[in-house]
């Protein structure tokens, strides 16, 4: 296996900080979880300093909302790979935030292989 | 007389050349007498010849031819005779005496007669003068008819021709003018009148015969056109034996007076014409006419008042008028009426016929006077007016039905004309502001001095229909006004406005729309709301499900594996209930596009059973699909979110065993499509409502089916937005029917 994926979270619930680790970490060495934020600016700093492969970004989210994150890091690295979670159900939503510049887009909830379907479909695009 | 004018010098004159060859022819014969036979006295009686000449020509002027022949004789018998006989001495002189005596004798006669014819010429040019003046031509003719003489030096004359202007002159062209020598000795009829033979009506012949004076008339044109008309009056001039020998015309010019005769004769006749015209007037006139004298009695009477009144005119003339009037006081009425005021317009009387039926009347009368000024009489014109005053009656009583009607208005209704006076104002409104008809409508109203700023005025008149809200802010009420042209008889236009409080109805609008506005809000609130509460109910799911797939990865009982499984299932169930209402509020919050596609109805139909299949096993229903290979243009997610709803519904409404049916088919250019199944059924009396919102036929808690209601009307909303509908029919215990209708292609929408 080549190098592991660099995966940041940016999620403001902590279980799901947790689960969503959990479940990358059900791949094995496919991923690795480089860091973690709670905010859309924090996920904006912890990219700059960390560069990872991939961002899992949740959207309602207090400081700095998802959408609002996502313009930011595609700013500053276009080449970013940015997977939108959300809980908001509704199209605009997602039109939304693939307008603002998120690759993926995933509906809460989801089970271990949406999330791994989904990211596989990310890592294909490359 | 000019001819003897031998002073003047006329030496050339025949007759002194004459009278000097006589002269030398003299003395030669004097000078052969005495120098060859020696005598004197024989041949000086030649000499008288010359003396008599000389006295008839040069009158007195002969004694000095005379004395020459004297002097010659003296000197003749003085040359040739010696000596001299004393006698002839004697005899010499005393024959030259006799010479001057007699050229003198001769001389004086002639001179006289000379004067006496002078005189004779004078008086004759001048009775000529004074015939030519006068107008009368004065002409002598004999029995010949030849015109013996004429008075004027000339005469217009013409040829007598046809008729020419009728009734008065015959026409008689003029050849030319003739003068008064052409004329004498010419025949009266070709000279005067142009004519070839004796005129037919010529008189002269009978008064040759007769001795009676004659008169005849004739007419002619002159050669400028002008026509004249002559009478000529023929006498005649008798001899000693009392015959007639002569006849004297006397020609007057009469144009002038036939053209006066004519005129009046014209005039005359346009009298009678208008006279006639006049009569026939009164006599045709619709009106009644009737002549009343001072005492009121009748004098004159029309065909037209016969008729009015049923009265002839012999019946009624010589009687008094106070008889036909309804109140006979309106005779002495009227009467004072037109004494006072010279005449009578429009008035108004209720007269009797003769059969006793009452007919209105509208009269108007003048004085008669005489030529003095004197009142004689009144002339009076009648007409029946008795359908007018009926018509009047009934517009009369429409129109009050119409002011009933405006007066009853709780709308204000009011006329105003083009320069701003009021003409009609209804009874609200001169309760409100008192009667202000005649009045300016600013002052009126508005207390202004000019027309309002917002006055529609001009625009009505214009011939524009206004409608517009006017806020009274002293009144703080609010007005609709309709103001509309209102085109008068007379061909004038003024503004109708009806006007109609509606604060009442405005303070309802606003209140309304101020609910309106709330209720907007209240909606953006809770859509608001509603998506933060979808948010915050799916957010916990997602660690349930997640959860639940990790647990599933890991080494677990059999029995753990399966609670696990619930779980899962449980949470996606309740996902689903979540994006339903998810989807109502979004449905809500704004009209939804629909994202055509095209695809075949049994894929679609296909995809939902196999997502639905499990549940139907769990209950041990039959799927059936009847689907022909269609192929439509649609929203396919919404598509298969109408059958799955549709199909869930009749899972969960049909007992275990039962059976589900599934059928499409083309009508036109739609799909119908049928899902039946052979559940509970639904009660009739609920079918209407199955596809509002939140509508559940078992409202209970205790309700053997979950849901919230909600399948149907997004089915419902779903296929409205495709163009097409969608309805149920049922039956109590066997079951329900829901049917829907959608076009094949978006397109033809």
């Amino acid at each position: 296996m080549a190098d592991k994926k660099r995966v940041l979270i940016v999620e403001d619930a902590a279980y799901m900080r947790e689960m969503l680790e959990e479940m990358l970490l059900q791949e094995g060495d496919k991923y690795e979880v480089v860091g973690f934020a709670t905010n859309g600016e924090e996920a904006v700093a912890k990219y700059k300093e960390l560069k990872p492969d991939i961002v899992t970004m949740d959207l309602v989210m207090e400081v700095m909302d998802g959408i609002q994150a996502i313009k930011e890091i595609k700013m500053y690295d276009p080449a970013a790979r940015i997977l939108a979670i959300t809980a908001l159900g509704t199209p605009e939503y997602r039109d939304k935030a693939l307008e603002a510049g998120a690759d993926e887009y995933l509906w809460k909830p989801f089970t271990i292989k949406n999330l791994l379907d989904v990211l596989e479909r990310l890592l294909r695009e490359e | 007389m000019r001819t003897s004018s031998i002073v003047k010098g006329e030496l050339l004159n025949y007759r002194f050349l004459m009278l000097v060859l006589l002269v030398l022819a003299c003395v030669l014969l004097s000078f052969y007498f005495a120098y060859y036979r020696g005598e004197t006295g024989v041949y000086t009686h030649v000499f008288y010849i010359p003396l008599i000449l000389a006295g008839v020509w040069y009158k007195k002027k002969a004694v000095y031819l005379a004395i020459l022949l004297g002097v010659i004789h003296v000197f003749t018998a003085l040359i040739f005779i010696h000596p001299i006989p004393a006698e002839l001495t004697v005899e010499t002189f005393e024959r030259t005496s006799m010479f001057v005596a007699v050229a003198y004798i001769i001389g004086f006669v002639s001179d006289k007669r000379a004067k006496v014819e002078e005189e004779i010429t004078k008086e004759r040019d001048k009775f000529q003068k004074i015939l030519s003046t006068i107008s009368e031509t004065i002409f002598i003719v004999d029995r010949d008819l030849r015109v013996l003489e004429l008075s004027k030096p000339e005469l217009k004359a013409g040829i007598e021709g046809e008729e020419g202007i009728p009734g008065i002159y015959r026409r008689i062209p003029m050849s030319k003018y003739k003068k008064r020598e052409e004329i004498i000795g010419e025949k009266c009829y070709k000279c005067f009148w142009g004519k070839e033979k004796v005129c037919d009506d010529c008189p002269i012949h009978s008064i040759f015969e007769t001795g009676a004076g004659a008169r005849m008339v004739r007419s002619f044109v002159l050669a400028d056109g002008s026509v004249r008309c002559v009478e000529v009056e023929y006498v005649p001039i008798f001899d000693e034996g009392g015959n007639v020998v002569r006849v004297i015309g006397d020609m007057r010019d009469i144009t002038e007076e036939k053209r006066m005769e004519y005129k009046l004769k014209r005039a005359e006749e346009q009298l009678r014409e208008t006279k006639d015209y006049l009569d026939n007037i009164i006599e045709s006139s619709a009106d009644a006419i009737a002549v009343v004298d001072m005492d009121g009695i009748v004098r004159d009477w029309n065909k037209s008042a016969e008729e009015i009144m049923g009265y002839s005119a012999e019946e009624v003339i010589g009687t008094s008028n106070r008889k036909f009037f309804a109140k006979p006081e309106e005779a002495d009425r009227i009467m004072e009426i037109v004494l006072r005021e010279g005449a009578l317009k429009n008035y108004r009387a209720i007269v009797l016929r003769k059969d006793g039926k009452a007919v209105h009347i509208s009269m108007s009368a003048a004085l008669l006077k005489d030529r003095n000024g004197v009142p004689i009489g009144t002339v009076r014109v009648s007409r029946d007016i008795t359908k007018e005053v009926e018509l009047e009656e009934k517009i009369k009583e429409e129109r009050d039905n119409l002011n009933l009607i405006l007066n009853s208005m709780q709308d204000g209704v009011y006329i105003v004309s083009e320069d701003y006076k009021v003409e009609f104002m209804n009874k609200i409104l001169i309760d409100e502001f008192g009667n202000q008809v005649g009045n300016i409508c600013y002052k009126a109203f508005h207390n202004r001095e000019d027309p309002c700023p917002l006055c529609k005025n001009k625009r009505v008149m214009k011939g524009e229909t206004v409608r517009w809200e006017w806020h009274s802010r002293r009144m703080n009420r609010t007005y609709d006004l309709i103001e509309t042209p209102l085109r008068n008889i007379n061909g004038s236009i003024s503004k109708l406005t009806i006007f109609r409080d509606i604060t009442e109805r405005k303070m309802m609008e606003d209140e309304l729309r101020e609910t309106c506005k709330k209720l907007e809000e209240l909606d953006k609130m809770k859509n608001a709301f509603l998506n933060v509460a979808y948010h915050e109910m799916r957010s916990p799911l997602a660690p349930i499900v997640g959860y639940a797939s990790l647990l599933e990865r890991c080494e677990l009982p059999e029995k753990g594996r399966k609670y696990i499984y619930n779980i899962e299932k449980c949470g996606r169930q309740l996902e689903k209930m979540i994006n339903r209402m998810l989807e109502l509020a979004r449905i809500d919050g704004k009209k939804i596009e629909l994202t055509l596609s095209e695809f075949g109805i049994r894929e679609a139909v296909n995809e939902v059973v196999k997502s639905l299949e499990t549940e139907a096993r769990a209950k041990k229903q039959e799927i059936h699909t009847i689907i022909p290979e269609i192929t439509i243009q649609a929203d396919k997610q919404k598509v298969i979110a109408i059958f799955s709803n549709l199909v869930s519904n009749a899972i969960k409404y049909t007992p275990e065993g039962g059976r589900i049916d599934i059928m499409a088919e083309e009508e036109g250019a739609n799909i119908r499509v049928c899902v039946a199944d052979t559940g509970v059924g639904i009660p009739e009396e609920h079918l209407p409502k199955i596809f509002e919102r939140f509508y559940m036929v078992d409202t209970s808690l205790t309700r053997k089916s979950g849901g919230l209601g909600l399948g149907l009307s997004i089915v419902k909303e779903y296929v409205k937005l495709h163009g097409g509908r969608v309805w149920a029919t049922s039956e109590v215990g066997k079951g329900s029917k829901f049917f829907f209708i959608i076009p094949k292609s978006q397109k033809e929408v």
